[in-house]
């Protein structure tokens, strides 16, 4: 028991040194950056320990350290939840932070502001850990806002650039819309149930709780890039490699799914909110398979490929099902940074090029980071017995026999396949073929602060699914028994967009270049999402407020209605009244009608 | 003209409108109207050139034209009463009809097309009589019909007069237009008094006699019948502009003026019968009225407006015309509104 509670929170004691030293100004070495990957690699190690005690002994822990504040009669503390999600995820999330510090030494050693870099970077950790470990939704929140102020801090790193403040806004603001539905589930809970724990939460197992739930449901789309509030993710590739493959492939998005896992007591008694989260998952799994198999960046194809993969995660939420979509989380991390980091590589082996259609033959000249992208993509396709087959084929599987939405399962499966596709895409621009970039670059990797991450997350590619899925206490009974053509499905369809995919790309590679065609439009431009929902919508109203305020205002009331119309009518009537012909018969005529008109009306009514 | 004339015609203009004014039997009321037509055509005509000679025709059409629709009435009344006095009330279908040839007549609307034109063509004394003069006889025979009329269509004519009188008068330069405008707009408002209260109307219109009467006698004195002539008026006549701008004031209703008095009784008697939306638009189609009096007086008396230099100093020569009656025309026109207790003595 003692071990377990100070070991944790020895981990998380070993990740704020680092930061308050830096605040203090005590560490005087120059090595700072080092200082934190160590630290990291020690917290790592450290969590392991309760780790495996929960594994061995099954046995959950709250810490309730500190009383912050009574409000009436609601207490609100320090507490750390410790069980089944927050000690499984802690060691992934460790393990993956301490291989992007080690590989960002060599990615961003050019840079003068490393130490502040490491320092944003491990910021970004700690309050990951809040939010994973929380156990009241006052904590769960301060974490949630923490990793979003951090993503701001840290996709904005090269702020000299435009498109990376704008990038860094746009985070910022979908986030916040999320952070709405999120204070609303927290208003609900605090009326409804008088308290912010989670125990008291679900041992009150609340009925009607559409409410809540919903607005959970609107913080993950936020959080996680679901559709409708996705855009931000693509756009947050502006910030260096190291960010992308820490908060926006493996830890910050997943928070958003995670808060759904955290509930799901409350969710899988509510049928509604499942339909929800299934269709919407589906939406955007499919919807970003599609905007990934134009993108010519390669930093924006991995990053729609997480954001398909985070719908395939919602998904599996939706079929009520918290613990695989849990379990895709810890193993996508994996092979996700990996597949960032090898990225990584490749851009700054080319001297900072990003454009796929500028890569290609590095096949031969970086064979190291040829393995690792080849092997993430397998594993990210789910091929048998990597690591992505153990939850993604296990979550094909449950779609496919449990009694939920037809259409939803069959875009699922249309976007497993896509996956295959842009993995493929991303392996022959980059990797095989002719060279197509210039030629006096130096190709070097081998370095081993670059190497040593990738094949410690090559390793985890292969093997973490494995170990992970051997060990973990099952909660769930997974579908022991399915017809054939069921349990094949998800590696028939992922072989076949592989071949599709390649067969396309062997035949066409020497065809002249068509004028796009509609559907190529429709992905090269992400669906027409940003160009309608960024510019359409502040145009139309801006322009409404401009005619209300200029024309409707000013112009109309203020000087139409009454005066002008007053006086244009005056005229006019006066006019028109007072130009006569002079012609008697038309005098005669108007006495004859007049005379006749009376006489009817008045005598014969 | 030769002045014997000119005296026989006069008196018989004069006894046409009493015979009107004073008979009992219906056919005499028909030839006193018929002598002061044929009368008053060479009166019309002082100056001979075709727009005169266009003027008098138009007038001898409809008021002959009226004649006869007052003939058709009493031969209606003779008709189903049998009888051809004064003294009894009228067959309703006879009534409609002598409504009608009154108020063609008197140039209500719509039958108002011909008094601006009238109005326009003949000399500014001519103009003075029959704007004045020739409303008497119509309006004592309305009065004296007045128990019997359907108020429906008295309404309506003096609703669409009073509008007509304002938004005419709006467009217009020339004085004499002005001034048939006017008397359109005044004697709509007469006959929606007569619904009511027909000595209020009668008020009205002595009142209306006396303001037009002194406004015409002011532009007569300098000959003026344009817009631009009457703001000449500072350099010959300089009282005058005083006495032109308390007139035409007192003609659109201001108070204290005299000219309100009888608008001021119109609207009382008006709402003590439960009429308000009536006297509100003849109220605000009086303000038309007196936008346009005011534009008169905006470039007669407020202003200054330029003019050829030769003669700059016309006011220090000695005035020729005589002008005896205008004094205390414009006390009368102006100052009578603290008269109105003595009104107590009508009932």
């Amino acid at each position: 028991m003692n071990l377990f509670t100070s070991s944790m929170l020895l981990t998380l004691l070993i990740l704020m040194m680092p930061v308050m030293m830096s605040n203090l100004n005590i560490y005087t070495k120059s090595s700072y950056p080092n200082y934190v990957k160590t630290m990291v690699s020690y917290a790592f190690m450290t969590s392991l320990i309760p780790t495996i005690i929960f594994i061995q002994s099954g046995q959950d822990m709250v810490i309730s350290n500190w009383h912050w504040m009574t409000i009436q009669t609601m207490k609100l503390t320090l507490s750390f939840k410790l069980d089944y999600f927050s000690m499984i995820f802690m060691p992934v999330a460790l393990f993956v932070t301490w291989s992007i510090m080690e590989f960002s030494l060599w990615y961003m050693h050019s840079d003068p502001n490393i130490n502040r870099f490491f320092k944003y970077l491990l910021m970004f950790l700690i309050t990951m850990m809040i939010l994973v470990t929380a156990n009241n939704l006052f904590q769960l929140f301060i974490g949630w806002e923490g990793v979003g102020i951090m993503s701001f801090m840290l996709i904005g790193w090269w702020f000299g650039r435009a498109d990376a403040n704008t990038a860094a806004l746009q985070a910022i603001l979908y986030n916040r819309i999320g952070d709405v539905g999120l204070l609303m589930a927290m208003a609900w809970f605090l009326f409804n149930l008088n308290t912010w724990e989670l125990q008291q939460i679900f041992s009150l197992n609340p009925t009607n709780t559409n409410l809540p739930l919903a607005g959970l449901l609107l913080a993950a789309t936020g959080k996680s890039a679901q559709f409708g509030l996705h855009p931000w993710l693509p756009s947050a590739m502006e910030g260096p490699t190291p960010v992308s493959a820490l908060l926006h492939s493996s830890t910050m998005v997943v928070a958003g799914i995670f808060l759904l896992i955290r509930f799901y007591p409350l969710t899988e008694n509510n049928k509604t909110i499942q339909t929800m989260m299934l269709c919407l998952g589906a939406i955007t799994t499919l919807f970003t398979a599609i905007c990934a198999l134009t993108q010519n960046d390669i930093k924006k194809i991995v990053a729609f490929s997480t954001s398909s993969q985070l719908g395939l995660m919602m998904v599996t939420v939706g079929i009520n099902q918290p613990h695989l979509a849990f379990l895709h989380i810890c193993t996508h991390a994996f092979f996700k940074a990996m597949l960032f980091m090898c990225s990584g590589s490749i851009i700054h082996s080319l001297g900072d090029e990003q454009d796929i259609r500028k890569m290609g033959g590095l096949y031969k000249t970086l064979p190291f980071t040829t393995t690792a992208l080849i092997t993430g993509s397998l594993a990210l396709t789910g091929t048998p017995f990597l690591t992505g087959f153990y939850s993604k084929d296990l979550i094909i599987e449950s779609i496919n026999t449990s009694y939920t939405n037809a259409w939803a399962l069959m875009l699922t499966l249309i976007a497993t396949s896509l996956t295959a596709v842009y993995s493929t895409r991303i392996i022959y621009f980059a990797l095989m073929g002719q060279p197509r970039f210039p030629t006096l670059i130096l190709i070097n990797e081998n370095n081993p602060l670059l190497m040593n991450p990738i094949k410690r997350l090559l390793m985890g590619s292969i093997f973490a699914g494995f170990l992970i899925s051997n060990n973990i206490t099952p909660m769930t009974v997974p579908q022991m028994t399915m017809p054939t053509h069921l349990k094949m499905t998800a590696i028939m369809i992922t072989l076949l967009g592989f071949t599709v995919a390649l067969e396309l790309s062997l035949a066409t590679q020497n065809l002249k270049f068509k004028s796009p065609s509609n559907s190529t439009k429709f992905s090269t431009l992400l669906g027409y999402f940003p160009t309608t929902m960024h510019r359409l919508q502040p145009f139309l109203n801006l322009l409404a407020s401009q005619k209300v305020a200029s024309m409707i205002l000013d112009l109309t009331w203020l000087e139409n209605i009454l005066p002008k119309s007053i006086s244009a009518f005056q005229m006019s009537t006066s006019t028109m009244i007072s130009t006569q012909k002079g012609q008697i018969k038309l005098y005669f005529l108007s006495f004859l009608i007049t005379l006749a008109l009376t006489l009817l009306t008045l005598k014969y009514i | 003209m030769n002045p014997f004339a000119l005296i026989i015609i006069m008196l018989t203009v004069v006894l046409g409108t009493l015979i009107v004014m004073t008979s009992s039997h219906w056919l005499m009321v028909w030839i006193g109207f018929e002598m002061n037509m044929l009368a008053i055509i060479p009166i019309l005509m002082k100056k001979y050139n075709p727009r005169s000679m266009e003027a008098c025709t138009k007038y001898f059409l409809t008021q002959a034209t009226a004649s006869m629709l007052l003939m058709l009435a009493i031969t209606i009344n003779l008709v189903h009463s049998g009888q051809w006095s004064t003294m009894k009330p009228l067959d309703p279908t006879a009534s409609i009809v002598m409504t009608l040839a009154m108020a063609m007549k008197l140039g209500l609307a719509p039958f108002h097309f011909w008094v601006p034109e009238v109005a326009q063509g003949i000399q500014l004394s001519s103009g003075l009589i029959l704007l004045t003069w020739q409303k008497l006889a119509p309006m004592s025979i309305l009065y004296q019909i007045s128990p019997t009329i359907n108020s429906t269509l008295i309404l309506t004519l003096s609703i669409l007069s009073v509008a007509v009188g304002g938004w005419g008068g709006l467009n217009q330069t020339q004085l004499r237009k002005i001034m048939a405008y006017s008397s359109i707009a005044h004697m709509g408002w007469m006959t929606a008094a007569m619904m009511f209260s027909p000595m209020m109307a009668l008020l009205n219109l002595v009142i209306y006699i006396i303001l037009t009467t002194t406004t015409l006698m002011m532009f007569m004195m300098n000959s003026t019948t344009t817009t631009l002539s009457l703001s000449h008026t500072w350099n010959k006549t300089p009282l005058l502009t005083t006495a032109i701008l308390a007139t035409l004031l007192s003609l659109g209703g201001l108070p204290p003026l005299s000219g309100f008095l009888p608008k001021w009784m119109i609207i009382q008697e008006l709402t003590k019968n439960d009429n308000i939306i009536l006297p509100t638009f003849m109220v605000i189609t009086a303000l038309l009225n007196l936008f346009f009096y005011m534009r008169l007086t905006y470039s007669t008396s407020l202003t200054t407006f330029p003019s050829t230099n030769n003669m700059k100093l016309k006011w220090q020569l000695n005035p020729t015309k005589t002008t005896i009656y205008l004094p205390p025309l414009i006390i009368l026109s102006t100052l009578i509104l603290p008269l109105s207790p003595m009104l107590i003595l009508l009932e």
